[in-house]
């Protein structure tokens, strides 16, 4: 009886680790594949069916590609807006999560489900009316325009609000009775006690400024202004048949991500588990 | 927390009143860059949509009210329709197949099994990848000499010219979009099941419930909260879908608008055709399409569950 059971588990756990593997290969395979063009010549690229191994290695292609289009200047202007939105972030989520959880102020209910509701409010479906107001405020071709939409994010607060929240009450209690005024309080004692969550929100508003396609699409009609993605789309429209190139692209574009990634993993699933199970 | 209450007692009334004065002051101070910025670039954008949508404005000249007349005008609009359509087709697809991946990879990935990390790592991956590099890695592999083509060809099928034909330019979107956000809902799920204690599943072991009577009887059901979540934010994202349907028909929606999506149809109306009105009447048509089918989601999945 029992070395039945074990005899089976022991094939459904063969049976589960088959699906997870194909599973897995479909994952990987357009990365790879990806990562095979961008070194081959466009002749081999085109070749059918498909050749696996380039052969050689053309590591030109990546100077070209950053010769042919102007990718220094993409990666520039991505990083600019990357590192000023987790900035921006950082400071204005935790500061305004740490109001929602921690003060007891008039209208506090009132300003916490209105931030709730924004969450509910994603990007793609109020682009012409933020495309009309930032053309009012005069930021089409700015970074300000790239930037400012993007500056505080509702879920940001909200997962700030959250980490405050199991901060403990007595840490405070002794610096209020001390009469520390509450900038003090959130810099010196409360903030330093979150800094996990800190983490995990730089990862994730890092990783939306980078990735954004749609805003700098609505507001950089210069291409001085493009970031990566929307430069890789544009490149993409101009030299629709050399794929080695727009490859290479690709992996360039990603590879600052994927070391975060790399580096991080767990804050990033972190914050998943944590905005994605309220 | 003594000592707090005896301070308070001890205070005059006069000194709490001012207490709780600082007190707000200081709450609206530390959200005031917050709740600008949000009134700005978020529900202020949404309200204003409203308005935009009775009005006749082509972003040069002055604007004038015309009521519901763009309503009436995009109702009236084949390629409305179409968009609507492709959307919806899309959602239809795209949701409830992702969420039924990500639901069997995290409860399989959730049974002990060696290399777990890596695993997850993969199946990750894609989701946090640019949907701009994500859809061009997709254009070449489904290009008529690309890579999909040439595993069909092994089957003896000589596959299509995915992105080129009407007919699979969609489902070209479709294959994408699951690829690449069914890691992501993955580890929602992975989360979610954690949650489930694990006396119940060796309970109904003892009781003889083979695994898969497990799966029907205990993990579906409490993992409600995280479907519901899952299912919430595969509706919001399928119905806007923009990015790839941008990206893979360069801007067009086509094939014969065979890609055209409620939010590329939003975009055109704008920079095409410099119809700001038909552009708002379809984005609030958008938001109450989401907001319809959030609340009926809501009825369904959204209770709370009893052990």
């Amino acid at each position: 009886m029992v070395g039945s059971n074990s005899a089976l588990s022991r094939v459904s756990r063969g049976l589960y680790l088959l699906i997870l593997t194909a599973g897995a290969l479909v994952m990987v395979i357009p990365f790879f594949w990806s990562l095979s063009t961008s070194l081959k010549p466009l002749g081999e690229a085109l070749v059918f069916p498909p050749k696996w191994i380039p052969h050689p290695f053309l590591w030109m292609n990546y100077v070209l590609t950053w010769k042919t289009v102007p990718m220094g200047q993409w990666f520039i202007n991505s990083t600019i807006v990357a590192v000023v939105v987790v900035i921006g972030n950082l400071i204005l989520d935790s500061m305004a999560g740490y109001a929602l959880a921690r003060i007891r102020f008039r209208g506090r209910s009132l300003v916490f489900f209105g931030i709730i509701s924004m969450l509910m409010i994603p990007f793609q479906s109020i682009m012409l009316p933020v495309y009309i107001i930032l053309r009012a405020l005069g930021l089409i071709n700015s970074y300000a325009g790239i930037i400012l939409p993007q500056l505080v994010s509702a879920m940001g607060v909200f997962l700030m609000r959250q980490a405050f929240l199991n901060v403990p009450q007595e840490v405070e209690e002794s610096a209020i009775i001390d009469g520390a005024s509450r900038w003090r309080i959130f810099a010196q004692i409360s903030l330093p006690m979150v800094q996990p969550s800190l983490l995990t929100l730089a990862l994730m508003m890092f990783m939306g400024a980078w990735n954004n396609f749609l805003l700098p699409l609505l507001v950089a009609n210069n291409q001085n202004f493009w970031t990566l993605p929307l430069g890789m789309v544009m490149f993409q429209q101009q030299y629709y048949t050399n794929w080695p190139y727009l490859m290479a692209a690709a992996v360039m574009a990603t590879i600052p991500i994927a070391v975060l990634f790399l580096l991080f993993q767990r804050w990033f699933i972190q914050g998943i588990s944590t905005t994605g199970l309220k | 927390m003594g000592t707090a209450v005896m301070l308070k007692n001890t205070e005059s009334r006069g000194g709490m009143e001012h207490w709780r004065r600082q007190e707000t002051a200081a709450a609206y101070m530390f959200s005031f860059p917050t709740i600008i910025l949000l009134l700005v670039f978020s529900l202020g954008p949404a309200a204003y949509a409203f308005f935009l949508s009775g009005v006749s404005w082509n972003l040069l000249n002055h604007m004038h009210w015309v009521g519901l007349s763009n309503y009436s005008a995009i109702l009236h609009m084949p390629l409305f329709w179409t968009s609507v359509k492709n959307s919806v087709i899309f959602a239809a697809v795209v949701m409830p197949v992702q969420t039924v991946i990500a639901m069997i990879i995290a409860v399989i990935m959730n049974q002990n099994l060696p290399a777990r990390p890596i695993y997850r790592l993969i199946f990750f991956f894609p989701s946090i990848s640019s949907s701009a590099v994500t859809s061009l890695m997709f254009m070449w592999i489904f290009n008529k000499l690309g890579l999909l083509n040439g595993f069909l060809s092994m089957a003896g099928i000589s596959g299509p010219n995915w992105i080129g034909n009407p007919r699979f330019a969609l489902s070209a979107i479709m294959i994408l979009n699951i690829w690449s956000t069914a890691g992501y809902f993955m580890v929602v799920f992975l989360a979610g099941l954690q949650a489930i204690p694990r006396t119940l599943y060796e309970a109904a072991a003892i009781d003889g419930a083979s695994a898969l009577q497990r799966f029907w009887n205990i993990t579906v059901p409490l993992l409600r909260p995280s479907t519901f979540f899952i299912v919430v934010m595969g509706l919001i994202g399928t119905l806007q879908m923009f990015d790839q349907s941008f990206i893979i028909s360069g801007g067009t929606g086509g094939p014969l608008n065979s890609t055209m999506t409620i939010a590329l149809l939003i975009y055109q109306e704008i920079f095409s055709y410099g119809q700001v009105g038909y552009g708002a009447a379809a984005t609030v048509f958008l938001f109450v399409l989401v907001l319809g089918l959030t609340i009926i989601t809501n009825r369904w999945l959204g209770k709370p569950i009893e052990y």
